[in-house]
C-alpha cells in the first residue's frame, strides 16, 4: 500500500529536512530511493514533487548546494544550513504534535506491541 | 548497465528547455536523475528514445513545467503573495481597466445631485475610452484553451513573486 500524494504533501519539507540531519548531504535520487527503502516502498516521492520542493527549501536557505561534475552532467548535493538544523526541530515538533492531535481527534487507538 | 552518450545528454537537456524548464538548477537536477534512472534500469543494448519518453512521462501530469510552477509558488508561499484563478485575474483586470471609468461616472453623478445626470460627451468618453480594454478582456476571457496558450482555463496567476505576475499550470501545484 501506498500513501496518497494529498497525504504526503504537507510533510514533504520535514522528510527531507529529517533525512538531511540523519545523511549529512544527499543528492535527489538518493533521496527518493532512501525514503522508499526507509519506508518499505510505502512512501515513493515523485520527482514532480521533490525537486520544487529542494529548490523552496533552497531559496528559504535551509539547505546549501555543492555541486559534483560527472561528464557532462551536475550532480547537486544538498546538505542543512545553520537555519535548516534549527527548522528541522520546529518542524519535527510541529509534524509530532500534529500527529497526537489527529491520533486524539480521529480516536486512533495506537496498536499494542 | 547502459552508457550515456554525450550526445542523449545535450538531447534531454535541450528536452527539457523546451519543455518549460527555464531554471538552470531545476534542469540539472532532473538531468542528473533521468541519466541515473537510464543507466540503472536500461539494458545495454535497449532502446534509449522509447525509455526516455516513458521516463520523462511519469515526471509530471500534464506539462513538466509543471515542476518549475511548483517550485516557484512554493518558494513564493513565504513572502508577500497573491494566488488567482483565471476568473479572478479577469475580474481584477476589469476592474483595474475598466473601474476608473465608472468610478469617473458615479462620482460626476455624486457631484451633479440629485437626477443623475450624465452629459452625453461623458458617456461616450467613457465607452470609447473602456470599450477597448473591455474587449480585449472578453476576447481573452471567452477565448477556449486550444487558441490560448497564455492563460490557459486551468491556469492559476501568481502576483508577486518573481516575476511579478506568472500564469502557471496547477495541475500538482499546492494551494
Amino acid at each position: 500500500m501506498t500513501y496518497s500524494p494529498e497525504l504526503l504533501k504537507g510533510t514533504l519539507k520535514t522528510i527531507v529536512l529529517k533525512l538531511l540531519t540523519d545523511n549529512k548531504k544527499m543528492y535527489g535520487y538518493e533521496i527518493t530511493q532512501k525514503v522508499k527503502e526507509l519506508t518499505r516502498d510505502k512512501i515513493q516521492i515523485t520527482e514532480g514533487a521533490l525537486y520544487p520542493t529542494l529548490h523552496a527549501l533552497e531559496a528559504d536557505g535551509l539547505v546549501t548546494t555543492e555541486v559534483e561534475y560527472i561528464g557532462k552532467r551536475v550532480r547537486k548535493y544538498y546538505s542543512l544550513s545553520p537555519t535548516g538544523k534549527a527548522a528541522t526541530r520546529e518542524k519535527l515538533k510541529e509534524l509530532t504534535n500534529f500527529m497526537d492531535t489527529m491520533i486524539a481527534l480521529l480516536e486512533i487507538k495506537p496498536k499494542m506491541a | 548497465m547502459y552508457q550515456l552518450n554525450d550526445q542523449q545528454i545535450d538531447l534531454i537537456l535541450s528536452d527539457l528547455r523546451q519543455r518549460g524548464i527555464e531554471t538552470e538548477s531545476m534542469r540539472m537536477n532532473l538531468l542528473d536523475h533521468i541519466c541515473i534512472l537510464i543507466e540503472n534500469h536500461l539494458e545495454e543494448n535497449g532502446d534509449f528514445g522509447q525509455f526516455y519518453a516513458t521516463t520523462i512521462r511519469s515526471f509530471y501530469k500534464e506539462e513538466l513545467r509543471e515542476l518549475e510552477d511548483e517550485a516557484r509558488l512554493l518558494m513564493a508561499l513565504n513572502k508577500g503573495h497573491l494566488l488567482l484563478s483565471r476568473n479572478q485575474f479577469f475580474l481584477l483586470l476589469f476592474a483595474l481597466l475598466i473601474g476608473p471609468f465608472i468610478t469617473y461616472d458615479l462620482v460626476w453623478m455624486v457631484q451633479t445631485g440629485p437626477g443623475w445626470f450624465i452629459p452625453a460627451e461623458i458617456w461616450v468618453s467613457t465607452i470609447v475610452f473602456a470599450l477597448y480594454p473591455l474587449l480585449v478582456l472578453l476576447v481573452l476571457f471567452l477565448t477556449p484553451d486550444r487558441f490560448d496558450p497564455l492563460i490557459p482555463h486551468r491556469a492559476k496567476i501568481l502576483l508577486g513573486g518573481r516575476p511579478l505576475i506568472r500564469v502557471m499550470v496547477m495541475d500538482t501545484v499546492q494551494q
